[in-house]
């Protein structure tokens, strides 16, 4: 068809309208990509059924932004919400598809036979290449959301080493432990304490490292270092403080002390 | 109170992609209202409309990163999921392709916040514009857009002929673009 027809017939607004066969569908897709006018067309149709869609706009009630908000934390990721899409389609399909009756001579029977017992044959060939597929998908998908909260972890740190307010202390290993290694980053503006102990050695069970802050000469507590799969740590918010002179590492008993009772592993002043 | 951030399309998808809950946020405030007017057309149900809404959202925000803008606008994309949530909805439930749009237009409005204003858009202009729509433009819009028929359905339901059915939408939404342009 020429653009021309294409744009004139209707096939576009029933594209737009979710009205296209699935048939129609991919001869939109792929005229939109070939051709910018096709695509000026079908966005001009959407901006008008998006017109049409706020003109009967109603505000909903407060509460279901809090619930939509609320249920974000708790359920980043679902892998079930992709299927659905999945089962639309199918459902499309088998609308579209129609049967015809039509007779057989004898020999076309054993013909027809033959071609249902290898229609029957493949169809299980085909499952069982579908489950696979499907749960290779599935496999693909659970990947690609543990990748994702890795990476949102990964730019939580990053927001609070560039942070322009964050003022890095670096704590160097003392005599039980040189090669261990910390850093702090203290917010400025807020006193927050964040600490990165990825290079102290792992704590020996019933241990566990505690953060002091040396306030006026004397170690505060800042907190517990916790590991939270028990394979290595990761930056994490501490106490807060408004001033401080030096930060320091100690090796404790788990839960920790209010002062200071174990080893220093690793010490820096500010 | 919080700062009126604005992103623009580009942004909005970007930061969405990244599952950035402020861009969230904006996309619910710009937008909600406008996927509630679309579920209210269809479903009765004040409470079902609600729950609607909100799975429609969980499903933006979990399956953002399959928008591809070169397959349409992010609005329109919204539209569809909720257009498609709602018609499987009502399926599910056991609902047959109710026609529940054409006779109460106005009693949609009765529900929710009566003093919505937006700024982007005069509604009541609009609808004022949308009245001068043909009952049978209007009708064919709908059964598309909000009762999820096939062309054939509309065919039958319109007493139609199938091949008439596209050109007759073309008509009735090149309608619908000049009312909305005045």
């Amino acid at each position: 068809m020429e653009k021309s027809e294409i744009i004139s017939s209707g096939l576009l607004e029933m594209y737009v309208l979710g009205a296209a066969s699935p048939e129609e569908i991919i001869q939109v897709e792929k005229s939109r990509k070939d051709s910018p006018e096709i695509n000026t067309e079908i966005i001009t149709i959407e901006m008008a059924m998006e017109s049409y869609a706020m003109a009967y706009a109603v505000v909903p009630p407060a509460s279901v932004k809090e619930k939509i908000f609320a249920s974000l934390q708790t359920q980043p990721f679902l892998v079930s919400h992709v299927q659905p899409n999945l089962s639309t389609l199918k459902s499309q399909q088998n609308k579209h598809s129609s049967a015809k009756v039509v007779s057989f001579s004898p020999f076309g029977k054993i013909a027809a036979a033959a071609a249902i017992l290898l229609l029957l044959v493949s169809n299980v060939f085909f499952y069982n290449k579908y489950n696979n597929v499907d749960l290779k998908y599935q496999e693909g998908q659970e990947q690609l959301a543990s990748m994702n909260t890795h990476l949102t972890e990964m730019s939580k740190d990053m927001n609070i080493v560039q942070s322009k307010y964050s003022k890095p202390v670096a704590l160097d290993g003392l005599k039980a432990s040189p090669d261990a290694a910390a850093k702090i980053f203290w917010m400025k503006n807020t006193g927050e304490v964040y600490v990165d102990p990825a290079n102290m050695p792992m704590a020996p069970a019933g241990k566990q490292y505690q953060l002091w802050a040396f306030v006026d000469g004397k170690p505060v507590d800042a907190g517990m270092i916790t590991s939270k799969d028990g394979r290595n740590y990761k930056i994490q918010k501490m106490k807060t403080f408004g001033k401080a002179e030096a930060f320091a590492i100690t090796l404790e008993t788990t839960g920790g002390h209010p002062q200071p009772k174990g080893e220093i592993y690793v010490m820096g002043k500010i | 109170m919080q700062a009126i951030l604005k992103y623009s399309e580009e942004e909005l998808v970007t930061l969405l992609k990244q599952q950035d809950q402020n861009a969230f946020s904006y996309l619910y405030d710009n937008y909600a209202a406008a996927l509630t007017g679309i579920i209210m057309r269809m479903v009765e149900d004040t409470q079902l409309a609600e729950d609607i809404l909100q799975e429609a959202f969980l499903k933006i925000w979990n399956n953002f990163r399959q928008y591809d803008n070169a397959k349409g606008r992010l609005f329109t994309w919204m539209i569809n999921i909720t257009r498609n949530l709602t018609i499987d909805t009502l399926r599910s439930k056991g609902y047959k392709k109710q026609k529940k749009i054409s006779q109460d237009e106005n009693s949609v409005s009765e529900y929710g916040d009566k003093s919505f204003k937006s700024d982007k858009f005069d509604t009541i202009g609009l609808r004022k514009q949308l009245l001068q729509l043909k009952p049978d433009q209007k009708l064919i819009i709908d059964l598309a857009y909000y009762n999820g028929y096939t062309q054939e359905e509309i065919s039958k339901e319109m007493g139609i002929p199938l091949g008439t059915v596209k050109t007759r939408m073309r008509t009735g939404i090149l309608e619908l673009r000049k009312l909305l342009q005045n």
